[in-house]
């Protein structure tokens, strides 16, 4: 479950956000869409946590992106091919497949929300229609497209500058979405953009799920630090998620 | 080499154990070779925990305020504890009680469960005054006196860093019978969101852990190594073997990794394998020697 692994290659996604390839066949084979790897991305202590990071794909390589934003990630994205990591996982409890019935698939994504579901749509490609709905800050957000279209996802793009797609959030795209019962959703993202996928799916009795995301500890349910609010109480998103029924997770404003 | 320790009348096979709430039934927790475990606290009802954000990484260490989610002592004991008991190593279960009433009803339950000691969480609020019960000697010695006077097992009372001096309190813990002291819990601490003016944790203020903690816990533990005479169980910071010797050779008889796994679960196993070889390049054939060994002193 802990084992260190080799870069192969720590590049630009897209002007905005890093993918990192790992040789890491143990976690590859085992891992499920939506689980997650914890990186411990230096030895010293300083930054103290490992950091969580979505499996965007799991073939050859163990694929994971992400944006620079604090020390972690910057320390990250200064990896060379060749240098190892040590990393735990794969963790949580991923996505499942969409109930008997299902023929639909719509996934609502907004910013790095979307990493999981490369890994997702590579298993759901065959069985169902994918619809994408992927909002993003900018055309220097948005990634992975050619992928996503390899997996015969029909995507539709929002950006909050409308320098491509609708200009807006990804819920301006909601109406694309054929809101009957054979119709399932998945979303992952900011919690409003969640928030705004729940209104809409219990508007129109749809379900689905979501993957969360927590500042986190130890990522395996023993420090219960990032326990989030359902219906059921607290859970942890490291161990009972990252994925929840869409209608099990209570968020605030 | 004789690595086993003494706790009341029990001898555990070695000093290395975990810290309440850092340790758990899973995969990369290995736990079959240490002294002992001590799980996550119980009390004597479940309680749902604290509102997220939880937790706060910091320079070298972590805010936490959990607030002891745990599904009540009954459920624990049905439930968690039958299958820790099954990896076969000495378990120290962790207690906390809002009055002196759920103290003795948690001592008479765990009397039954089959625990090797009985450590009292006293980060408690001390209902008549407004502190909690680990800051006021008279409480410490009344809980103390009156979880003695029912426990069949070995009682450790686990001490707050956050008073004016922790041997005070410790010596109140020993004058009332207690087998040992743990110490020290985590640390008051905050930290502040500037751009929202908000605190970073929903219950506002937190427990400092981590290597951040270690010097200030080393000294604490010297000190109450100092004033009294039952063994002290000693965690603040651990992350390796160094780390653990210094608060043995400070007067500590047993040692607990804590926040260190959260980072790699392997820590306990990893200090317990270097102190084995630290006695072994020093000769040292019996950990007591090293108990208390600082010089000039």
């Amino acid at each position: 479950m802990r084992d260190t692994f080799k870069i192969v290659s720590n590049e630009k996604l897209c002007p905005k956000f890093y993918k990192l390839c790992l040789e890491a066949k143990s976690i590859a084979q085992k891992a499920k869409p939506g689980q997650f790897v914890h990186i411990r991305v230096n030895a010293e202590l300083e930054p103290f946590f490992r950091r969580p990071f979505s499996i965007h794909r799991a073939n050859k390589y163990l694929e994971i992106c992400y944006e620079v934003i604090g020390p972690g990630t910057k320390i990250l994205a200064a990896k060379k091919p060749g240098e190892n990591l040590d990393i735990l996982g794969p963790l949580g409890n991923g996505f499942m497949l969409p109930p008997q019935g299902i023929k639909k698939v719509a996934i609502v994504a907004g910013g790095m929300g979307v990493a999981p579901f490369l890994a997702l749509t590579d298993q759901l490609k065959k069985k169902y229609e994918i619809i994408l709905l992927y909002g993003g800050r900018t055309k220097d957000h948005i990634f992975s497209l050619k992928a996503y279209k390899d997996n015969g996802c029909k995507i539709y793009i929002s950006t909050d500058d409308g320098s491509v797609g609708t200009k807006g959030r990804v819920s301006e795209l909601f109406s694309k979405i054929i809101p009957d019962a054979s119709t399932y959703i998945y979303t992952c993202g900011p919690k409003p953009m969640i928030k705004a996928v729940q209104d809409f799916a219990n508007k129109h009795q749809l379900k689905g799920q979501a993957s969360l995301e927590e500042v986190m500890a130890c990522g395996v349910g023993v420090c219960l630090g990032c326990a989030t609010a359902t219906i059921h109480g607290y859970k942890t998103v490291c161990h009972d998620g990252p994925v929840f029924e869409l209608g099990e997770v209570v968020l605030g404003k | 080499m004789d690595l086993s320790v003494k706790i009341g009348n029990v001898t555990f096979k070695n000093p290395v154990t975990v810290a309440s709430g850092t340790w758990g039934l899973v995969e990369g927790y290995s736990s079959s070779s240490l002294g002992a475990v001590i799980p996550k606290t119980v009390t004597l009802y479940a309680r749902q925990g604290n509102p997220p954000p939880r937790i706060v990484e910091t320079p070298a260490g972590m805010v936490n305020a959990i607030g002891i989610e745990n599904p009540g002592a009954d459920a624990f004991i049905a439930g968690k504890l039958m299958e820790i008991k099954k990896i076969g190593v000495p378990v120290i279960a962790s207690v906390s009680g809002n009055s002196d009433e759920e103290f003795q009803a948690l001592t008479e339950k765990f009397n039954l469960a089959g625990v090797s000691a009985l450590e009292l969480n006293l980060s408690c609020p001390n209902l008549k005054h407004k502190t909690l019960v680990a800051q006021d000697p008279i409480a410490v010695k009344r809980v103390v006196a009156l979880v003695k006077k029912l426990a069949r097992m070995p009682v450790v009372a686990k001490l707050s860093p956050n008073v004016t001096d922790i041997s005070v309190i410790a010596k109140a813990a020993e004058d009332a019978g207690a087998d040992a002291v743990s110490l020290v819990n985590t640390f008051t601490a905050m930290v502040i969101d500037v751009h929202k003016r908000k605190s970073m944790i929903g219950n506002f203020t937190g427990g400092l852990s981590g290597p951040a903690i270690r010097p200030i816990a080393v000294a604490m533990v010297y000190k109450t190594a100092q004033t009294v005479k039952i063994p002290i169980i000693a965690m603040g910071g651990i992350m390796t073997a160094e780390d653990a010797l210094q608060f043995i050779i400070a007067g500590a008889t047993m040692v607990a990794v804590g926040t260190a796994s959260f980072v790699n679960p392997e820590t306990p196993v990893e200090v317990l394998e270097g102190i084995k070889e630290y006695m072994k390049k020093n000769k040292i054939k019996d950990i007591k020697e090293l108990v208390g060994s600082i010089q000039g002193s």
